[in-house]
This record gives C-alpha cells, sequence and structure tokens, in this order.
C-alpha cells in the first residue's frame, strides 16, 4: 500500500500544486515539464474517453493502471484537477480524492485570501494539512 | 461550518484585501478599524437587549470574552488577563481569521490586517458599554492571537 505522488491542476492547466511521497523513478525532466506532459495526457485521455464511450460516458474518466501503479483523476466541477499515483492494490480513492478537494483544497486554499487562484499553491499550511489527511487515509485504502 | 460563518469569513477577506489595495498602507487600518467600530457598537445593542445591567467593568470584560465572542467568532476567548488598573489581554488561541491561513509565522507580515477589523469590533462594543478605550493587536505565531485593551480615564 503505497502513495507515490499528487498533481493539482487548476482549470487553465496550471500546475497548482506537486508533491512526492514514494517516488523511486524519476522520470529525468524538470517538474514544470513533467506537469504539462500529465496535463496533456489526460486533457488527450479525457476527450478520448468521452468521445470513444459507446454510451453517455457520466463521469468520465477515473484511472489508469499499469502493472506497476495506478493513476487516479478526480475533477471537479470547477475544473480543479486531482491526480493521485498510488500502488495497484489500492481501493476507493475517489472518495478519497473528493474528500481532499473538500476538505483540504477548499479550507486551506479557497478560503484563504493570501493565495491567488490560478497560482502555485504556497501555503505551509495547506502542505501540512495534506500530508497529515494522506497519511492518515492510507489505511483506509487498502 | 454553516453557510453564513462562510460568506461572513469571505466578506471579511474582501473587504480587508478590497481596502489594502486601495489605500496607502498606513490609511487602511483606519477605515478597517472604523468599520469594526460601527459593528461592534451596534452589534452590543442586539445582543445586549435581553441581559440584565452590567456594572462591573471587569463583569463587562467577560461579557465581550464569552458571549460576544461566541456571537461573533462561535468560540470563546481563551484567556483574558488584566493587571486591575485598566490593561486587559484577550487571547485567542485559534482565531478564527487565521485558522485557514497559516499555522505558524508565514503570511505573518500580512496578519495584522485580519485583525483590525476585531480591534475595532472590541472598541465599538466597549464604547457602547461607556467604556473608551485602545485596542491593539498582537500576533507572534498563528493561528493564537493576543488583544491589548487599555481602558482610557473616563471623561465624565
Amino acid at each position: 500500500m503505497t502513495i507515490y505522488n499528487i498533481y493539482i491542476f487548476d482549470r487553465m492547466g496550471t500546475l497548482l500544486f506537486h508533491t512526492n511521497w514514494n517516488r523511486l523513478k524519476q522520470s529525468g525532466m524538470s517538474s514544470e515539464e513533467e506537469a504539462k506532459l500529465m496535463y496533456g495526457m489526460l486533457f488527450s485521455i479525457k476527450s478520448f474517453v468521452s468521445k470513444i464511450s459507446p454510451l453517455d460516458p457520466k463521469r468520465g474518466f477515473l484511472c489508469y493502471k499499469t502493472n506497476k501503479y495506478a493513476l487516479h483523476y478526480y475533477e471537479s466541477l470547477t475544473g480543479v484537477k486531482f491526480i493521485l499515483n498510488t500502488d495497484i492494490s489500492v481501493k476507493n480513492v475517489r472518495d478519497l480524492l473528493h474528500q481532499l478537494y473538500k476538505e483540504i483544497y477548499v479550507e486551506y486554499v479557497v478560503k484563504n485570501t493570501e493565495c491567488t487562484m490560478g497560482q502555485p499553491i504556497e501555503s505551509e499550511l495547506f502542505k501540512l494539512k495534506l500530508d497529515l489527511f494522506i497519511k492518515q487515509n492510507m489505511k483506509s485504502l487498502q | 461550518m454553516s453557510a453564513e460563518d462562510v460568506l461572513f469569513d469571505m466578506l471579511h477577506s474582501e473587504i480587508v484585501s478590497y481596502l489594502v489595495s486601495k489605500s496607502a498602507e498606513d490609511e487602511d487600518i483606519s477605515i478597517l478599524e472604523h468599520l469594526g467600530y460601527s459593528c461592534g457598537w451596534r452589534l452590543i445593542e442586539r445582543i445586549t437587549k435581553e441581559l440584565p445591567r452590567y456594572k462591573e467593568e471587569l463583569e463587562i470584560l467577560k461579557f465581550i470574552c464569552t458571549d460576544f465572542w461566541s456571537c461573533v467568532y462561535k468560540k470563546q476567548v481563551d484567556n483574558l488577563r488584566t493587571n486591575h488598573q485598566g490593561v486587559y489581554v484577550l487571547h485567542d488561541n485559534e482565531f478564527r481569521f487565521f485558522s485557514k491561513l497559516s499555522n505558524g509565522t508565514q503570511y505573518l507580515k500580512s496578519a495584522p490586517k485580519y485583525a483590525t477589523f476585531t480591534c475595532g469590533l472590541i472598541r465599538g462594543a466597549l464604547e457602547n458599554f461607556g467604556i473608551s478605550s485602545i485596542v491593539t493587536v498582537e500576533i507572534i505565531r498563528m493561528p493564537s492571537c493576543k488583544f491589548h485593551i487599555q481602558v482610557l480615564p473616563s471623561s465624565s
């Protein structure tokens, strides 16, 4: 049971936040470049999923899995995107991401006027709470 | 936290950032303080309408720390100290306007502007009880906050 890293993007594709916990393999590029690549891929997957879906896709793209890790995707109605990479045994990540959006992002970013919207998040309190949240919820994911 | 609490928080922080962006640095504080003053003055009228008359200064300060504070900030002041010579210190360990901001010294520079309204609020409330005062704020580490109240000798 491992959580590797998290990315938060806003509606325009700006990387708001990124952190690593147990990442063993580095991508070998700068984190901005990596973020662009990540956002581009997600954008493509989203449009791919909605075009190719035989039925109304409703919630759209949710996650993908390789044999080593799983990428979980959650998008709020306002277009804030949360991407969490975990190992493949993890379950219920959607609820977790929704909770993270509600309890951490909204509380410590949206309600903090010192955080400018559309700018990378610099609040130490947010970072602290996020870290705590992930560590506390490790168990519920198994 | 209910919807109206969030609305108050957001309106407050928008007023703060609007006034700060609009006026020069030493001016903004006085406008905010005045807003708080007149809010406090009116608010105390509303809260105390059912209450018996207080006489002692200390009792009034206690009322500010308990009823008044929980009406505005949904909690009581954690600590009230006095030197019995007109100086009171209200200590709130988790001041509402700081609780989403920081847990330490980040944003410390902009912290006072989030407490100015409250300084006025206290001053206005006391004024309506017939106590003239000077209220200042001291912030060392968020989210805790200390309000110093210096009661002025009454002119009457």
